[in-house]
């Protein structure tokens, strides 16, 4: 700090300049420093231990409080348009007869009705705005029954790749169980037909048979889905993790 | 004034460590270090990797990562109301406003919570730039009215609060 130059700059509040000016005699000879010391928490104040900035002096608050990962839901849609889908997983342990497994964190993800995930755009990471940017992610955890419903939209599809739902299953404490895809039957009558690539039609598409992910064989990981554009889709299928 | 008028975006990085003290921080902190270890394992299927920086290197996609754990901080964030922490205006108070952020894992280390370091960029609302006073900036809200007074906050630009832009004059 030039102290004539802020004595200079503040001719107008000259009557509070010397309080100011007391606050930061303490502290001018600091350098920049990063704020990551635990200095922060003895003023309650700025994170900038160097600077003669004035500490805040406003009511406490708002409190934190604890809130879990945004992912927490069941209702994943977030304003992303497209046909209604109930996707409900049952979650069984291949390692206790397949019994069925409550308590696992099931995670899912799939694109939109474009083609386009939530994720930050490109390597830019661009900034987003906080109100909402996990679209299309949820997690739930499974019930007495292991079963765990998500209310979401048909997913589009993208070059390359048949339609498809990404789940991660993790344990209670949260060690990875299984990470799988789930696939869609197609063909006519087929929900992925009637949908038809919304806006996009069907052309590229690729089949669960030749998708590299599910070209091996779908039988796993081919849901059921019922319904229709009008009432919506209803999808479930079961997969069982060894926990 | 008129000569050096200009409409600016700031951002301030907060960097959010083990041993950030105040209650925001230390939720934020263990929020996100919980929801990295429950991510990494999708990057990490084989458990070779134990630092955020080896992910980075050797695990195609793990710069997901920074997207995947903001998830853990956004409520958080949401329970700012807007306004962003730590900087204050020279009458003590907080006034800049934002509505955009971006999170990002500086460094984190599976086994060791101690080494897991956050930080989160706030991205203010622009501001007019009035004037400069010493080491204060003089601005005010980018939506002041036509005619009569305008508000204004006389600040001081501290250690991780920048300049992030700077807007066309309209």
């Amino acid at each position: 700090m030039e102290r004539k130059n802020f004595l200079k700059s503040l001719f107008v509040g000259a009557i509070s300049a010397p309080a100011v000016l007391a606050a930061c005699s303490k502290e001018e000879a600091d350098a920049v420093t990063p704020a990551t010391s635990g200095t922060s928490g003895t003023t309650g104040g700025t994170t900038g231990s160097s600077s003669c900035a004035v500490a805040p002096t406003e009511t406490e608050g708002p409190f934190p409080t604890k809130v879990p990962a945004s992912y927490l839901r069941s209702d994943i849609t977030d304003g992303r348009t497209g046909y209604k889908l109930t996707a409900k997983i049952t979650i069984t342990n291949s390692n206790n007869s397949c019994a069925a497994l409550a308590g696992a964190l099931v995670d899912i993800w799939h694109c939109d009705a474009q083609g386009n995930y939530s994720e930050y755009g490109g390597t830019g990471m661009q900034s987003t705005n906080y109100q909402s940017v996990h679209f299309l992610r949820g997690r739930q955890v499974t019930d007495a029954n292991g079963q765990v419903t998500f209310t979401s939209i048909f997913p589009g599809w993208y070059s390359g790749r048949a339609t498809h739902i990404h789940v991660h299953v993790y344990s209670a404490t949260g060690t990875s169980l299984k990470v799988t895809q789930i696939a869609f039957p197609e063909g006519s009558g087929s929900a992925v037909a009637a949908v038809n690539g919304y806006s996009k039609g069907m052309s590229g598409y690729t089949s669960n048979a030749t998708d590299n992910v599910f070209s091996d064989g779908v039988s796993l990981e081919l849901a059921t889905v019922t319904g229709s554009t009008a009432a919506g889709f209803e999808l479930s299928i079961t997969f069982a993790v060894p926990a | 004034m008129a000569h050096h008028e200009r409409v600016i975006t700031l951002c301030y990085r907060k960097i959010i460590t083990s041993s950030s003290a105040r209650p925001w921080e230390k939720l934020v902190f263990e929020d996100t270090y919980a929801e990295f270890r429950l991510q990494a394992q999708f990057y990490n299927p084989e458990r070779r990797h134990r630092t955020f920086g080896e992910l980075l290197h050797h695990a195609p996609g793990a710069e997901q990562l920074h997207f995947l754990v903001s998830a853990a901080a956004r409520g958080y964030v949401q329970q700012l109301q807007g306004l962003v922490p730590d900087v204050v205006n020279n009458l003590g108070k907080h006034f800049l406003k934002f509505s955009q952020f971006q999170f990002e894992i500086i460094n984190s280390d599976l086994q060791d919570p101690a080494r897991h370091q956050v930080a989160i960029s706030f991205y203010a609302e622009p501001l007019t730039w009035l004037d400069t006073i010493g080491s204060y900036l003089l601005v005010a809200d980018q939506a002041a009215p036509a005619g009569g007074e305008v508000l204004t906050h006389l600040f001081q630009i501290q250690p991780y609060l920048s300049i992030h832009a700077l807007h066309p004059p309209r």
